[in-house]
């Protein structure tokens, strides 16, 4: 059935408050046609391989065939007892607690001392950020020169003033991995918290602080009850950003130790990378990345929760 | 006043110990990659007793450097080209265009980001296998430009709701139309956001190690993050020649750093209160 012009006018009319003029409705237009090619790209490279690893879980894949075949649960059997997996959930919890306790402690000290000192703002700031604009193959090439055995500086500092006590083979040896690279990750990382803490402590009010010496109110005090409420925000944000950031390390530890010595520096990221492309078990490696990334989201989540409620 | 001043002292003081442990290891890199090798192992003196720039020589040729630079630069330009065409128009769609579905179209971008590297970087691979984009520069830049999206769309939508309201319509009265009007007026408006963006993604990208590590094993496609790792793990290269070469990759980063660090600054706080 053909519609004639005048009818197709007039199924259109609509009551006048939810009429939308031409002008609003090629805009709408244009908002679609703007929004297509994130979308597209959203799709295919972020939201399909979610998916996707989901449904490899499940399945059995070399890396290069183009066969997969099902396999049920097996490879979440397999993950099950795979005992390096999960000594490397442990090992990465002491990454997420020095991130989220010394890092966040760390990254707001240091903010709050530069907002206070009135010369060389901009240098130290320059200064404390500069670890965070290089690479991990960089940070691995720079420490594993810094804590070699014997040329390695510290190792070197340290027989120099007496201390040969204390010199360490640091990143070979079981006892002092993983702390040695999880102090790496956090010279790393908190000039990030910094920045934001920095930030943030330039956007509170001086109003605040000047009634608060009326008040006569000691330096702690001022910090306590008028700093920390203020930078709550910030606070909830980067304690979130660097514990998924902690927990997702995996180019620091493969560039310094590759995991080592015997998996002791093993974290889940690089274990579902090693799984994939070195023992080429790419379902088993899809599980563990199922398990991994579905805590992560839960974290995320119940964090953003949290600090939605407390506001 | 006495304490006053020995507490600022002792605050100088702090400053400067951290400022001396942000520094140092970049600095002691240096010194390393100018040493001899002999210098280097027998690890007793502070300074090179002679500068060995030939380790850079050797370096830049052994390396391959000049295939992986350039490399890292093309990757670099074309993925935050294609971020900031992408991001903005998605951005300005979001900030000032009424239409059906907003809401959920934010709500998604916002889930799409918490979906973690871990989780995906496996099922990514293996979409670029069955796609044909593994050693190919188009698939890197196209995954690479999708992973910097959300992030940069929700940052523009800042800027562009920052704008003044009736720009659009002020314009339209003019005879410009809506695509013109975006190009011309809005754009150029949303500088300082496009900049944010364009330098922390380029940081971003440059500096990206797990899907070049994944996507590649063709030598002459690595960008200068992966190449390097190929040095570090090939036929044992001397250290003062490892240190110059990682000097020279981290040295187009570290100049831009120090001539763009407010932008920088600016750019990771933008993104993250969102």
């Amino acid at each position: 059935m053909t519609v004639r012009p005048l009818e197709r006018v007039a199924l259109r009319v609509q009551p006048a408050s939810r009429r939308r003029s031409p002008l609003a409705r090629r805009r709408e237009l244009m908002a679609y046609v703007f929004l297509l090619p994130a979308a597209v790209l959203l799709a295919v490279f972020t939201l399909v391989p979610f998916v996707q690893a989901v449904v490899l879980s499940f399945q059995e894949w070399d890396g290069v065939s183009a066969v997969t075949s099902f396999v049920g649960l097996s490879n979440y059997r397999f993950v099950m007892h795979d005992s390096v997996f999960w000594s490397s959930m442990r090992n990465v919890l002491v990454f997420g607690v020095a991130g989220f306790v010394l890092g966040n402690a760390l990254s707001l000290g240091m903010a709050v001392a530069v907002n206070r000192v009135r010369r060389g703002k901009a240098f130290f700031r320059t200064a404390f950020y500069l670890p965070g604009v290089f690479s991990v193959v960089v940070i691995g090439m720079m420490f594993s020169w810094l804590l070699a055995p014997n040329a390695g500086i510290l190792n070197r500092l340290l027989g120099g003033v007496g201390l040969s006590g204390l010199q360490h083979n640091w990143l070979e040896d079981p006892g002092t991995a993983l702390p040695a690279v999880a102090a790496v990750f956090l010279w790393y990382h908190w000039g990030f918290g910094f920045i934001l803490y920095l930030a943030g402590l330039q956007d509170v009010p001086v109003e605040l602080y000047e009634a608060a010496d009326l008040d006569g109110a000691s330096g702690w005090a001022k910090f306590r009850y008028v700093t920390w409420p203020d930078l709550l925000p910030v606070t909830a944000i980067v304690s979130l950003l660097t514990l998924l950031g902690a927990l997702q390390v995996f180019g620091t530890v493969q560039v310094l130790t590759n995991g080592g010595p015997g998996d002791h520096t093993m974290v889940p990221t690089l274990r579902i990378y090693q799984e994939a492309f070195t023992n080429q078990r790419f379902g088993s490696a899809a599980a563990m990345s199922v398990i991994f990334g579905g805590a992560l989201v839960l974290l995320a989540m119940l964090h953003l929760w949290l600090s939605r409620r407390r506001r | 006043m006495l304490k006053g001043l020995a507490g600022r002292g002792g605050l100088y003081g702090l400053l400067v110990l951290a400022a001396v442990g942000a520094l140092f290891p970049m600095v002691w890199l240096l010194i390393g990659s100018l040493q001899t090798s002999s210098e280097l192992y027998r690890g007793k003196d502070l300074l090179p007793a002679k500068p060995q720039w030939s380790n850079y020589v050797t370096a830049w040729t052994d390396g391959d450097l000049g295939t992986y630079l350039p490399n890292s630069v093309i990757y670099t330009v074309s993925a935050v080209i294609g971020i900031l065409v992408v991001s903005s128009m998605a951005g300005y769609a979001l900030a000032r265009i009424e239409f059906r579905g907003k809401a959920a179209v934010t709500f998604a971008l916002l889930a799409v980001m918490i979906i973690p590297a871990p989780a995906s970087f496996i099922a990514q691979y293996k979409l670029m296998v069955m796609l044909g984009l593994t050693n190919s520069r188009l698939g890197y830049v196209l995954i690479l430009v999708s992973a910097g999206i959300p992030i940069s769309a929700l940052i523009m939508r800042g800027f562009f709701a920052n704008l003044p309201k009736d720009l659009e319509e002020a314009a339209a009265i003019d005879g410009s139309s809506a695509l013109n009007t975006f190009a011309r007026v809005i754009l150029p408006l949303a500088r300082p956001g496009l900049i944010a963006v364009a330098v922390i993604q380029g940081l971003a990208v440059w500096n990206e190690y797990l899907l070049a590590l994944v996507l590649f094993d063709d030598d002459r496609l690595m960008p200068v993050q992966r190449g390097l790792m190929n040095f570090v793990s090939a036929e044992t290269p001397v250290q003062n020649i490892l240190l110059a070469a990682t000097a020279i990759s981290v040295l187009p980063v570290v100049v831009f750093y120090v001539f763009a660090q407010r932008q920088v600054v600016q750019g990771i706080s933008s993104g993250a209160v969102k």
